[in-house]
């Protein structure tokens, strides 16, 4: 056991109590779905581990998308194989209004850990911003949300499929900058039109960043986190975090599916995910910014993500519930006045 | 000799398992279409209803997406016949031990499935792509050609991964008919254009008919290439049903979707078998 793994065993001992951990979980199986990767592998390393040494349950990681994951719990929402979700806050209100989650207990230790008012449907587990890269020889510094709609740039942005959080944080910029908000459609789609079809529907970083090297994307809007830590290969690409207004705040949520086969052992996870050793985890190598406030980041690490109060106040905020119900509709306005379909 | 009982039963286990993987879902899917979901909820109600398909037949945007899928197809079709038509032929009459080799060569993209072949077209058609790259090599190009994200781009794709199920057919067809029909128009004075035009063309309407059935139903309901190649850019009917059953999560009206693709084909069958019986009737 190494120290981290031990911090995070003690950790949940002490929050759970003696009563959780005389309990013998052998041959259970906890299923969590998740993004692949690294996140998998800090999950692994920093919530399974503990969870697996602690109650001899195992856990198993079932990889995807987090649409992927939204359609499972539709699929099997009377009889779910799934106990923890990660999904993106567009995806967890709704997740929480269909009864396919349990709402986040206002009444637990963790909860009273994480930023308030932070826990939407599900509970935070991650704060990432959505703000713009850049190649830096074509764009001058500052960067802000406005210059995307300079001449020169036109033809030249490259955007993210939609639906998806960054199409949504783009809409309620666009919003703003003719004095309006996400609730006026007409005048958010009306703005980002004006971009006219995106260069790149990217789907991957190395796609995007190796266009907007080579000079055939000017600028993206982009969530911070993966990005910033991807970026330190790229010598010409810049990311900026506007101020006018300033970036739209994103979130990833853990949420623990609603009748799912282990709660007790989905509770136990999920402490373990938000826990400082986890989220200090996700900010040093990840540059996601921790939901916790007891984490406790590097300079390096504190300098790249959103991990104070007055950080969290400067970013725009989007009524996410609202963002969703309109999803459908949107989906449609995006193909036909953005893509031109 | 095999009484009749057993021989149902040999098939008894095939059956089962098509009733159980294919036509359990498809019948799902059929009555999902005419199911919805309750405002603000990505839940399914089941009370009938006709809305989807209304939906469908009263948006300009999915009667465009449907006539853009339709332009697609048919586009292939006519682009696979241009280049398959010599390809077959000159496998049948030209390749001599080179035969099965090319044979091989085109059935290749069908067998390594569509995904590899249609990142191979990535590579080149791609902004940093080898067209591009060389283009702009030559100094004849500052920013790249749009080829990606395009119709063109999808296009390219299509006939790429569907030109083997025009080929194959006429190879068939051109198989059956002997040398010495177009030596027998020759000598009778015809020359070499009439000899396609009255002999060889009427004589391969049947392997053309089948190559463009095939390759116009693939590329009609084709997911991957005009995905991958319309980088997401481009709503054929196929992206059109995944984005709402994969990314908008609405089940419902994704079925509606499909069905209608299904309701196409089923149209475009019904038509050919008139068209054959009427063919059959004038011989």
């Amino acid at each position: 056991m190494n120290w981290k793994t031990g911090w995070s065993v003690a950790a949940l001992g002490l929050a759970l109590g003696s009563g959780a951990l005389a309990q013998d979980y052998s041959g259970k199986t906890l299923v969590v779905g998740t993004w692949g990767g690294d996140i998998e592998r800090l999950l692994r390393e920093h919530a399974a581990g503990p969870l697996e040494e602690l109650t001899g349950a195992k856990v198993e990681f079932l990889l995807g998308g987090s649409g992927d994951r939204m359609a499972k719990m539709y699929a099997e929402k009377s009889n779910p194989t799934m106990d923890v979700t990660f999904q993106n806050v567009y995806e967890a209100p709704q997740a929480l209004s269909d009864g396919l989650v349990v709402a986040p207990d206002e009444s637990s230790a963790i909860y009273g850990d994480l930023w308030p008012g932070m826990n939407d449907g599900c509970y935070a587990m991650s704060l990432v911003g959505l703000g713009i890269a850049y190649n830096k020889g074509m764009v001058t510094e500052p960067v802000e949300w406005a210059d995307m709609w300079k001449p020169e740039y036109r033809g030249m942005i490259a955007m993210a499929p939609y639906p998806s959080s960054e199409g949504d944080g783009l809409l309620g910029v666009a919003a703003r900058l003719v004095g309006s908000d996400e609730h006026d459609p007409d005048a958010a789609f009306a703005k980002v039109s004006e971009l006219g079809a995106p260069a790149l529907n990217y789907t991957s970083l190395d796609e995007v960043f190796a266009l907007m090297d080579a000079g055939e994307v000017a600028m993206a809007p982009m969530i911070s986190g993966y990005v910033l830590a991807a970026l330190k290969e790229w010598d010409n690409i810049g990311f900026a975090f506007p101020t006018d207004p300033g970036p739209v705040l994103v979130r990833d949520m853990v949420c623990q599916v609603a009748n799912s086969p282990n709660p007790e052992l989905a509770q136990m996870f999920i402490e373990l995910a938000l826990s400082p050793a986890t989220q200090q985890a996700y900010a040093e190598e990840l540059l996601f910014g921790p939901t916790n406030s007891k984490a406790e980041l590097s300079h390096d690490a504190a300098a790249d993500t959103i991990n104070t109060p007055e950080e969290v106040a400067s970013l725009l905020q989007l009524d996410w519930p609202y963002v969703i119900s309109q999803r459908a509709d949107w989906t449609e306005r995006w193909n036909k006045d953005v893509l031109g379909q | 000799m095999i009484g009749r009982g057993p021989a149902h039963l040999l098939v008894a286990p095939g059956l089962a398992l098509v009733a159980f993987v294919f036509l359990a879902p498809f019948l799902l899917l059929v009555a999902m279409s005419f199911w919805s979901q309750p405002e603000g909820s990505l839940l399914v109600d089941t009370t009938l209803t006709f809305k989807n398909y209304i939906r469908i037949f009263s948006d300009a945007y999915y009667l465009r997406g449907l006539g853009r899928t339709l332009w697609l197809s048919v586009a292939t079709v006519a682009l696979a016949l241009v280049l398959g038509f010599p390809v077959a032929f000159w496998i049948v009459r030209r390749a001599g031990r080179l035969r099965r080799f090319v044979t091989a060569l085109m059935l290749l993209p069908m067998v390594c499935g569509a995904l590899l072949p249609t990142l191979g077209l990535v590579n080149l058609l791609s902004p940093l792509g080898i067209i591009n790259g060389t283009l702009k090599t030559m100094g004849l190009i500052d920013r790249a050609i749009p080829l990606l994200g395009t119709q063109i781009g999808i296009l390219i794709g299509l006939v790429q991964a569907f030109l083997p199920l025009m080929v194959l057919p006429l190879v068939a067809v051109l198989d059956r008919l002997p040398p010495s029909f177009e030596e027998a128009a020759m000598s009778l004075g015809a020359r070499p254009a009439q000899v396609w035009q009255r002999v060889v063309l009427p004589l391969a309407a049947p392997g053309v008919l089948a190559g463009a059935v095939l390759v116009f139903c693939a590329a009609l309901t084709s997911f991957v290439t005009p995905q991958i190649l319309g980088q997401g850019k481009i709503a054929t009917f196929a992206t059109m049903t995944w984005q709402q059953a994969s990314l908008v999560l609405d089940w419902p009206f994704a079925s509606a979707l499909a069905m209608v693709m299904l309701g196409l084909m089923a149209g475009l069958g019904g038509l050919l078998a008139v068209l054959r019986r009427a063919n059959w009737a004038q011989t």
